[in-house]
């Protein structure tokens, strides 16, 4: 060979030399640029906005495929909403059911400085390290447990050094973890410490939020099947926020302009400098405002609204002499307002009705004991009358106190004397009276009734009465009129008496005055006639 | 200045048994009855023309109120008084503070009331 022939085998050596070695400095950096576009993907994954779990998934895989491991895992802790605190495990390389039937990992010797954060731990075969196997029940891994020679775990803590929970690979084959494995490792469990952080934060903000759409939902529908309005008021810049029921309260729709000038001015004159204060009290001292008060609603009409408030932030302190907010409730309370009203009048009214009773009453007793001839006879007779006067009122109690029927007040005055027995009436027709009618027609039929069981048509078997009516329709001169006749026959004759008593003298004078009316009594010899000519509008109801 | 004797007391009363009470104890005491008035028109045309010296007013005759009535008395400058069951809260305004007949009353009552009445009358 010569020295030329030499050279060349040299030179082409070389050349084969180099192009080797471009080709593994080729082939070093594909596999370089290949590792770190794995770790940007593998960045961006763990970085994405994702739920805690999808976080998670994303860390062990992108561990698992950085370093060639067989399997990967990632014990995390989380405190569930009653401060329980329990652990969570994703998994890469083998099915979830590979850690299904084992307890949690403990603080074991091999697992501690994991957990409690202290550092890595990297052994080429986890079998052979001394920290293995040193703990009871199992003293190692326990049957079945996924076969691992080469091991890393690393812990993933916050930056303020609370640990979140340990990130652990493995391989069945022993030493396939180097130094580069290890620093990858705790770079992932760097970002994977932050991407969980945020992911927490994220879902206890969502969860938060959830809540609060709960809240608000529970609230609005409470107020709405109250028909209770809210309400909200900037004291200093008087932005006044209503809801829709609120607004209703006022007149006003949901779309129509309603600010707090608005408010004030749908208040009664009357009621508004009340309001004022009353909000001005609650505003300064920052207690309670309620108060109600009567609204002007812009179709005219009038109602009652029950407004209560307090300052929006019950703790938040006095500004410049005042709350800054006020929030609050409104309710229409209309008709609770009117039942109060009429409940009012009806006692004012139950009370007129009762004074005047008792006086009638007094003018009975006066006037029986002014014709009785001694106390027995008062009271026989002041008794009748009085319950006389009692069955006009339950006809007209039993009509609301509106009106009652002139066949019933027949019915019942008579009821005491023989009813319908002695009594020729027509009971097919009827008229109604208003109450003064129904108590003077009621008491002067009792007065007649009486009569004729004492002296008249009533105090003999063979005795009947008859009760005729009719109305005449007006005419020129005069009004509509009840044409009302009494006539006994049957009796014994009756001669006028000597003394006008108090039937007479109530009859011909109370009962025709009172109903602006006439009544004459005709002492017949076949019995006793009264016939009674009385205006109808002073009888109807 | 005048004495409860052959005072001339109108009386405006639409029930019946009422103003026979009423009838019955200005009697006894010694007064002449004028009416009694059951409706507001009849008592308008005795308060404005009839020949009395005091009246009394049943505040409410037949849902309506007196009042007109105690305006033309007060007009001729006769003296009055309201008989009411709800007493003086039954009254308006231009009106508190009239002689009250609260219901049911005594006759003693009506005495007290007749002779304040009477001391104003001319």
């Amino acid at each position: 060979m010569t020295v030329l022939e030499a050279d060349a085998r040299a030179a082409t050596e070389e050349i084969f030399d180099l192009r080797r070695r471009l080709a593994e400095a080729q082939q070093a950096h594909a596999e370089e640029v290949r590792r770190n576009q794995a770790f940007s993907r593998i960045a961006a994954a763990i970085g994405a906005h994702q739920s805690l779990s999808e976080t998670v998934q994303a860390v062990i895989d992108g561990g698992v495929e950085l370093i060639g491991a067989q399997f990967g895992a990632f014990f995390y802790n989380v405190i569930d909403r009653t401060g329980e605190s329990y652990m969570l495990y994703g998994l890469a390389g083998a099915p979830d059911e590979a850690f299904a039937n084992f307890p949690m990992p403990r603080k074991t010797a091999i697992f501690a400085p994991t957990f409690e954060g202290t550092g890595v731990v990297r052994s080429d075969d986890v079998l052979a390290d001394p920290r293995y196997g040193k703990n009871a029940p199992n003293q190692g891994m326990p049957e079945g447990h996924l076969p691992v020679r080469s091991y890393l775990a690393a812990p993933v803590k916050t930056a303020d050094g609370l640990v979140l929970g340990g990130l652990f690979f493995g391989h069945r084959e022993p030493a396939r973890f180097d130094s580069r494995a290890e620093t990858v490792i705790v770079g992932l469990a760097a970002q994977a410490a932050v991407a969980i952080e945020r992911s927490r934060a994220s879902e206890a903000g969502d969860r938060e939020l959830t809540e609060r759409r709960r809240a608000e939902e529970r609230l609005k529908f409470a107020l709405d099947s109250g028909r209770l309005g809210s309400w909200e008021l900037d004291v200093e810049t008087r932005a006044y926020d209503a809801s829709d029921i609120c607004r209703s309260n006022y007149g006003r729709g949901p779309d129509q302009d309603f600010g707090f000038d608005d408010l004030v001015a749908t208040i009664h004159a009357s009621d508004r400098d009340r309001m004022l204060a009353a909000m001005d009290e609650a505003i300064r001292t920052g207690g309670e405002y309620d108060i109600e008060y009567r609204v002007v609603i812009p179709s005219g009409e009038t109602r009652w609204v029950h407004a209560r408030g307090r300052a929006a932030v019950r703790d938040e302190p006095l500004i410049g002499g005042g709350v800054r907010r006020m929030a609050g409730v409104s309710l229409d309370v209309t008709e609770r307002k009117r039942a109060e009203e009429r409940q009012r009048l009806l006692l004012n009214e139950l009370n007129h009705r009762v004074k005047n009773t008792l006086v009638t009453v007094q003018s009975m007793a006066a006037q029986t004991l002014r014709a009785a001839s001694d106390l027995p006879a008062f009271r026989e007779a002041f008794e009748a009358r009085l319950i006389a006067l009692s069955q006009t009122h339950n006809l007209l109690t039993e009509q609301n106190w509106e009106s009652a029927s002139l066949r019933e007040i027949v019915d019942a005055e008579l009821e005491a004397f023989g009813g319908r027995e002695r009594l020729d009436f027509d009971y097919t027709r009827d008229l109604r009276l208003n109450p003064k009618a129904t108590v003077a027609v009621g008491m002067a039929v009792h007065e007649l009734a009486t009569n004729a069981a004492k002296y008249g048509a009533l105090s003999t078997p063979g005795g009947r009465v008859a009760v005729s009516w009719s109305t005449e329709p007006a005419s020129p001169g005069t009004s509509a009129r009840l044409r009302l006749r009494w006539t006994e026959s049957g009796g014994p004759p009756v001669p006028p008496p000597t003394r006008r008593g108090f039937g007479a003298r109530l009859l011909e004078k109370g009962l025709a005055g009172e109903l602006s009316g006439e009544v004459r009594l005709a002492y017949d010899q076949s019995g006793l006639v009264c016939a009674m000519t009385l205006p109808l509008a002073a009888l109807e109801p | 200045m005048k004495t409860l004797a052959a005072l001339k007391v109108l009386v405006v009363e639409d029930e019946a048994l009422v103003s026979m009470l009423v009838e019955d104890m200005l009697g006894d005491l010694g007064c002449e009855v004028v009416g009694p008035a059951a409706e507001i028109e009849e008592a308008l045309r005795l308060a404005g023309s009839a020949e009395i010296d005091a009246a009394l007013l049943d505040v409410n005759l037949g849902g309506r109120p007196i009042f007109p009535v105690a305006d033309a008395l007060k007009a001729r400058g006769v003296p009055f008084a309201f008989a009411s069951g709800y007493g003086e809260a039954g009254l308006t305004e231009p009106h508190k503070g009239s002689a009250v007949l609260q219901k049911p009353f005594r006759e003693a009552d009506l005495r007290r009331v007749l002779e304040g009445l009477a001391a104003q009358a001319v």
